[in-house]
């Protein structure tokens, strides 16, 4: 079973680094193989809106730089880790940069899937979502919203299961041990993976 | 309070004059114009080069009113919008001005609510960057539109060009979007089958055109069988 972990810290954010570190040892005890990304450390150009993944180099995307790699590990695991900071209930800018130049893991075409339409699936199977949210304050809209993106990106992504797990950057390691595990065991039984 | 001047950023990554954020932010840059408000229309800094989007933050230092038009990458705003409003965020002043805050956004799917996550995120920025929140216009199907001006586009896109004079007039006077006017933009611009068969169609010739038809439904990454 093959986990990536993709950290969205952006520059001088040194505070999610025991994050990735806890989330990755609890994966590797339950017997995962983890690859870890600190996206702020590689190349990776803002997406144009080209489409040229879909419809020139289909699943590709034609710029080439190290979102290529991200794409490549990100289509070939099991479960994948989203964490960052929370921004205005968002992504930060590191990890959406990432995730703009996925997209090519969908088929352009369209899709009915419950009522709404969405992009057809390109792969036979796809990865589970752990989405981390660490917070500056708690804030209770913010953290809504952050759980609700991340249960929206699964069904664009079409990931058999998704968890979200929220931190603050107050919590002790133990809570955060225990929140982490939690979530983790959430989306890997959800994903029948456990 | 009737508002001086305003800022229109365009949030769209693609070149300009040719997406859809541009097309509803130049309309009601001209709509708010006609309401007496000096309106400057600034894109979001794709030059990467300075982290500071400077004619931005400068501009805004001297507006009452700031509007965000974008489109919806994956549930949310795109990179080039969010690292902007970081940046805003980081750089706002409690002291600063009072200064409204509306956004304009637009996805490539039927539903107008495939964009409320988007919106709820330019809202909770407003608040993290003390803007005063004046509301949001959400569309969908924007494709159809594609960078065209929508005046061009004509009967299609009456609704939507209502909707955004009955929001430059509220706006322009210190009030915020009105309910009536999100209802109606969000409308469909044409049905929604037609619109996936279109688009889906509209794939095809692309893909057609650059000599990949075959090769629409590759799996590059696809793991081989066992692995």
């Amino acid at each position: 079973m093959r986990a990536l972990v993709l950290n969205g810290a952006l520059a001088g954010d040194e505070g999610l680094g025991p994050i990735e570190e806890a989330v990755t040892s609890d994966l590797v005890a339950s017997g995962w193989t983890v690859e870890r990304v600190q996206l702020r450390d590689v190349f990776i150009a803002y997406c144009k809106g080209c489409f040229d993944c879909w419809v020139k180099t289909p699943g590709i995307c034609a710029t080439r730089d190290d979102a290529g790699v991200v794409t490549r590990a990100l289509a070939r695991s099991d479960l994948v880790t989203l964490l960052s900071p929370i921004t205005f209930g968002g992504y930060s800018s590191e990890l959406k940069k990432a995730l703009d130049r996925s997209i090519g893991i969908v088929s352009p075409f369209f899709m009915r899937l419950d009522g709404e339409v969405h992009h057809q699936p390109r792969y036979s199977r796809y990865p589970a979502l752990l989405g981390i949210g660490v917070s500056e304050d708690r804030d209770p809209d913010e953290a809504q919203i952050f759980a609700r993106l991340v249960a929206r990106n699964a069904i664009n992504f079409h990931a058999p299961a998704h968890a979200v797990c929220l931190l603050s950057r107050d919590d002790s390691p133990e809570q955060m041990q225990t929140a982490i595990g939690r979530a983790v065991t959430q989306v890997t039984t959800r994903r029948g993976v456990a | 309070m009737s508002v001086q001047r305003a800022v229109v950023l365009i949030g769209s990554a693609k070149p300009a004059g040719t997406s859809t954020s541009e097309a509803l932010g130049q309309y009601l840059r001209a709509r708010l114009q006609e309401h007496g408000v000096a309106t400057t229309v600034l894109f979001v800094d794709r030059s990467l080069k300075s982290l500071a989007n400077q004619a931005l933050t400068a501009a805004l230092a001297e507006a009452d009113l700031f509007v965000l038009t974008a489109p919806v990458y994956i549930d949310s705003l795109p990179y080039l919008v969010t690292r902007t409003l970081e940046d805003l965020a980081r750089s706002a002043r409690p002291g600063r001005s009072p200064c409204a805050f509306a956004a304009v956004v637009n996805c490539g799917f039927p539903e107008a609510g495939q964009c409320r996550t988007a919106l709820d995120i330019v809202r909770a920025f407003a608040r993290r960057a003390r803007f005063n929140w004046a509301g949001g216009l959400a569309l969908g199907e924007g494709g159809v539109v594609d960078g065209q001006s929508l005046e061009t586009l004509g009967g299609l896109t009456k609704h939507v060009r209502t909707a955004l004079d009955r929001t430059a007039a509220e706006l322009a006077e210190g009030r915020t979007v009105p309910a009536a006017a999100v209802e109606q933009f969000s409308r469909r611009l044409i049905p929604g089958r037609v619109y996936t068969f279109m688009g889906n169609l509209g794939w095809r010739r692309r893909a057609k055109r650059n000599g990949v038809s075959s090769a629409l439904d590759a799996k590059p990454f696809e793991l081989a069988a066992g692995k």
